[in-house]
């Protein structure tokens, strides 16, 4: 009791802190304000390496998109953010309250990422298509349209060709005004350039929407032909990938809170307004929900989501039936390979087993995302299931295999009607448990590009600022698809019981 | 209708269960198989359904050979119906499915059929007011004689029991056994292996008494239980109890063997009064006859069975002509107390394999206990 009594009242202390306000506020003038304090960069980008060099007593964050950048920034998890300028634009339109120092960080250029390689027959012609982009003055136009007005732009019509050999593309849906994601179809200045290029070619079409820090790998493994997410040209980067001429011209900027910056003294900071929490979560739902008719978006990857676990788990019970035999085998070295398949699949993150399937197993082939994690799931469930199937089968006292046997069973028969059934009671319950969690790990596919509702809600929030709402949707989401998992198990149970 | 010879069973890690067995089984016959823990009875019963598969030897079923690779062995074991010590009814069925599964999934008969049969059972069982509850929710003697009537679904023509009785409550035994008992006087073909000494008396048509992997004495049930012909039979039959004692010469410890009778007397629970007149037995035979010719060993035997107490003496042969001549006539007072507490003195001659040994026995007086 005593100790319970000492932890509330750390937990009191914590929150007291933790809604404390900062009375004495530190204004940001420039970089070398920032030592010693945390600044949040875009995980794989080339200014990571400048920023480490340069100011080496700067703590650096490390965030996979820009959002959750920008949120790192409000929230408070860090002091300032180090970001490219159209970003910042873009973003301190949308979410208040974010000003970049004066002075750039760094000004580089950008390029679209092809296979290193002899064949330079698809650069070539993209670098012809720049340039005549840039004499006729369509690029002027494009640049105007998302770097200014991304909010209002819409994407005009471009007709694509619907035979040929289609140009695998990977992108990075969270980098607006570049690449983003807008009533549902993927937009923004790049996005636009690499289909009128496509267009211009011949060609079709096949995006692929993928994070950031697994974007070189994608053209490096062969699995796309193009990458284009606002990648710097950087000599590092020049040896894995082609660059074509540069497309855009880009300074890298410092922002920091409203309140930290030059010139905005305490008083004028806009206060936190006050709507009612009614009116709140009707604005969150508009903004995240039904804006942009996003809804659809969010049941698409509900319906990935519930796809991919589904179907995993059957292909994944099936195969884990197949290793449960040959572990359970009297053949020594069936016994050797289950066992080590088993042990191999249970020691390996799933995370690090999709990416070795997309990247390596699968690299070059045109197996579709989608299709890899089904694998990849399936690998690690029917694993974890297998030895579940042992260890009930186990439980199972011999004397019902032997009473089976005795009566004229065969023990294939003896097996199937006599010890499957009551196996099954008891692997149900841990079996429902499994499931639910093979659901939620599922959430890591945005990794190799598939859209399933996590993907969907760092989507979302890319583009609303939202930080709350989306997670909390989503967390709600993934909790019913579990819940009708476990209650068709459940079902299931009943049936066969 | 099985024939069995030269059967071995020798397991993994090299204990050699059964040596060579051999026996003939026939129909109607009820054949009972004693025999001490660990001899291999079990074993030899879980070979003639192969749930062990036998190291060499054969069985043969009816003219079929179990161990050839062309029998159909799932479909033999149809006709031989098994009963576990532990029941092993099916836990996840109730009872009339547990009565159900052999004959809808493996004789084909309708679902109708088998209940109208599993019925007919389990009234002779007297278990029909149970058809519809759940093996966990049963008793075990209850369990067991399920477990017989669902062996007796598939039209068994031998049933084996393999200690039927040995995981009960005393007082569920005689429940099931009534069972067996109907079956043994409809004429079903048995192969019990049991501890119920009686029982198996009563019951069966031969006895086999199994020992050292091999079947060491077989015949009927008089024969095994009033006329064992082997000394191990014996000592089985009659639940004797040993104690061991050599003497090497005329100076022996008398108080050491007196310590361990008493000893002796005392783990049997034998009273007091038993225990002085062993050890003055004892004493006034060791008094009359010489030690200083050889070893003699000397053996205090209880049967528990029985409830009589011997002393027997394995000595060398010469010692005998000693105990017979003149010489002894001064310990004559020795010798009355002896024929005293003795209800009779045999003398008999063993060939052992240092030689010929007179043995002599010393039958205590059963009213004196």
């Amino acid at each position: 009791m005593k100790n319970i009594g000492k932890i509330l009242l750390l937990l009191c202390l914590l929150t007291a802190c933790g809604t404390k306000e900062d009375e004495h506020l530190s204004v940001y003038r420039n970089m070398d304000d920032l030592n010693g304090k945390k600044v949040a960069i875009l995980t794989g980008c080339f200014q990571e390496e400048i920023l480490e060099k340069q100011y080496p007593e700067v703590e650096v964050l490390r965030i996979d998109n820009a959002a959750d950048m920008v949120q790192a920034l409000v929230t408070k998890r860090c002091e300032a953010i180090v970001l490219d300028d159209y970003m910042v634009n873009y973003h301190s339109h949308s979410a208040k309250g974010i000003v970049p120092l004066e002075e750039p960080f760094v000004v580089a250029e950008m390029g679209v990422c092809f296979a290193k390689g002899p064949d330079t027959q698809l650069l070539d012609m993209f670098n012809a298509f720049l340039r005549q982009i840039k004499a006729d003055g369509t690029y002027d136009e494009m640049y105007d349209r998302w770097m200014y007005h991304a909010h209002e732009a819409e994407m005009p019509h471009i007709p694509l060709s619907t035979d040929g050999k289609p140009l695998r593309v990977a992108t990075c849906s969270t980098a607006p005004p570049l690449d983003f994601v807008k009533n549902g179809k993927l937009v923004g200045l790049e996005v636009e350039i690499i289909t009128r290029f496509a267009s211009s070619i011949g060609r079709p079409i096949i995006w692929s929407d993928m994070n950031f820090s697994s974007i070189i790998p994608a053209i490096v493994r062969g699995t796309h032909d193009i990458v284009v997410a606002g990648i710097n040209i950087t000599p590092q980067r020049q040896e894995s990938v082609n660059f074509s001429d540069p497309h855009i011209l880009c300074h890298t900027l410092v922002a920091v809170r409203q309140e930290n910056a030059v010139g905005y003294a305490l008083g004028a900071i806009d206060r936190v307004d006050a709507t009612s929490f009614y009116d709140k979560v009707k604005d969150s739902i508009q903004r995240n929900i039904i804006d942009e008719d996003r809804y659809l978006m969010i049941w698409g990857g509900l319906k990935l989501t519930a796809m991919i676990a589904l179907l995993a788990c059957l292909f994944g019970t099936l195969f884990g039936g197949v290793i449960c035999w040959m572990r359970m085998s009297r053949h020594t070295p069936l016994r050797r390979v289950a066992s080590f398949y088993i042990n191999l699949m249970r020691g390996t993150p799933v995370l690090v087993l999709l990416m070795i399937m997309f990247y390596v197993v699968f690299a070059g082939t045109s197996v579709d995302a989608v299709v890899v994690s089904i694998i990849t799931f399936s690998m690690n469930f029917s694993a974890y299931v297998s030895e579940m199937f042992r260890s009930s089968i186990r439980s199972i006292d011999k004397g019902q295999t032997e009473a089976g046997i005795a009566l004229g069973f065969t023990p294939a028969r003896t097996f199937i009607h006599i010890v499957m059934p009551q196996a099954f009671k008891h692997v149900l319950p841990v079996y429902k448990g499994e499931l639910i969690s093979l659901v939620k790990m599922t959430s890591v596919v945005g990794y190799i590009a598939v859209q399933d509702l996590t993907k969907v809600s760092d989507i979302i929030r890319s583009r609303t600022f939202d930080a709350l709402f989306p997670l909390i949707m989503v967390a709600i989401l993934y909790f019913i698809l579990s819940w009708i998992f476990a209650a068709i198990l459940d079902f299931i149970g009943k049936k066969v019981g | 209708m099985i024939q069995i010879s030269h059967l071995r069973k020798t397991y993994d890690n090299g204990l050699e269960v059964l040596r060579d067995v051999n026996a003939t089984i026939g129909r109607g016959e009820v054949i009972s198989i004693i025999g001490p823990s660990g001899t291999g009875k079990s074993t030899f019963l879980r070979c003639l359904n192969l749930l062990e598969s036998p190291t060499g030897g054969s069985i043969i079923v009816d003219g079929q050979d179990l161990l050839s690779k062309q029998t159909d062995v799932p479909r033999l074991r149809r006709k031989m119906g098994m009963v576990f010590q532990s029941f092993n009814l099916f836990n996840h069925l109730s009872v009339m499915d547990n009565l159900c599964i052999g004959p809808v999934k493996l004789l084909g008969k309708s679902r109708k059929q088998a209940e109208a049969r599993a019925m007919e059972l389990l009234e002779m069982v007297g278990l029909a007011e149970k058809a519809h509850a759940m093996p966990s929710q049963l008793s075990g003697g209850q369990k067991q004689r399920v477990a017989i009537a669902r062996c007796l679904t598939m039209n068994p023509e031998i049933i084996l029991f393999d200690e039927p009785t040995s995981a009960l409550d005393p007082t569920m035994v005689s429940e099931v056994l009534g069972v067996i008992r109907t079956l043994a006087k409809q004429g079903m073909t048995m192969v019990i292996v049991t501890h119920e000494m009686h029982f198996a008396r009563e019951v069966s048509t031969r006895i086999f008494y199994m020992d050292q992997g091999v079947v060491y004495e077989e015949g009927t049930p008089e024969q095994i239980f009033d006329h064992p012909q082997h000394e191990r039979t014996r000592v089985f039959i009659n639940r004797i109890r040993n104690y061991h004692y050599v003497i090497r010469s005329p100076r022996y410890d008398l108080y050491q063997l007196q310590g361990g009778m008493a000893l002796f007397c005392t783990r049997y629970y034998l009273s007091e009064h038993i225990q002085h007149q062993v050890q003055l037995l004892a004493e006034e035979v060791l008094q009359v006859i010489p030690l200083d010719k050889g070893e003699v060993d000397l053996a205090l035997r209880y049967s528990e069975e029985c409830h009589t107490i011997s002393l027997e003496l394995l000595m060398p042969p010469g010692i005998v002509t000693v105990w017979k001549s003149p010489q002894f006539a001064p310990d004559a007072l020795s010798l009355s107390i002896i024929q005293g507490l003795c209800d009779n003195i045999i003398e008999s001659v063993d060939d052992t394999p240092e030689g010929p040994r007179v043995r002599l026995i010393f039958n205590l007086k059963q009213n004196e206990q």
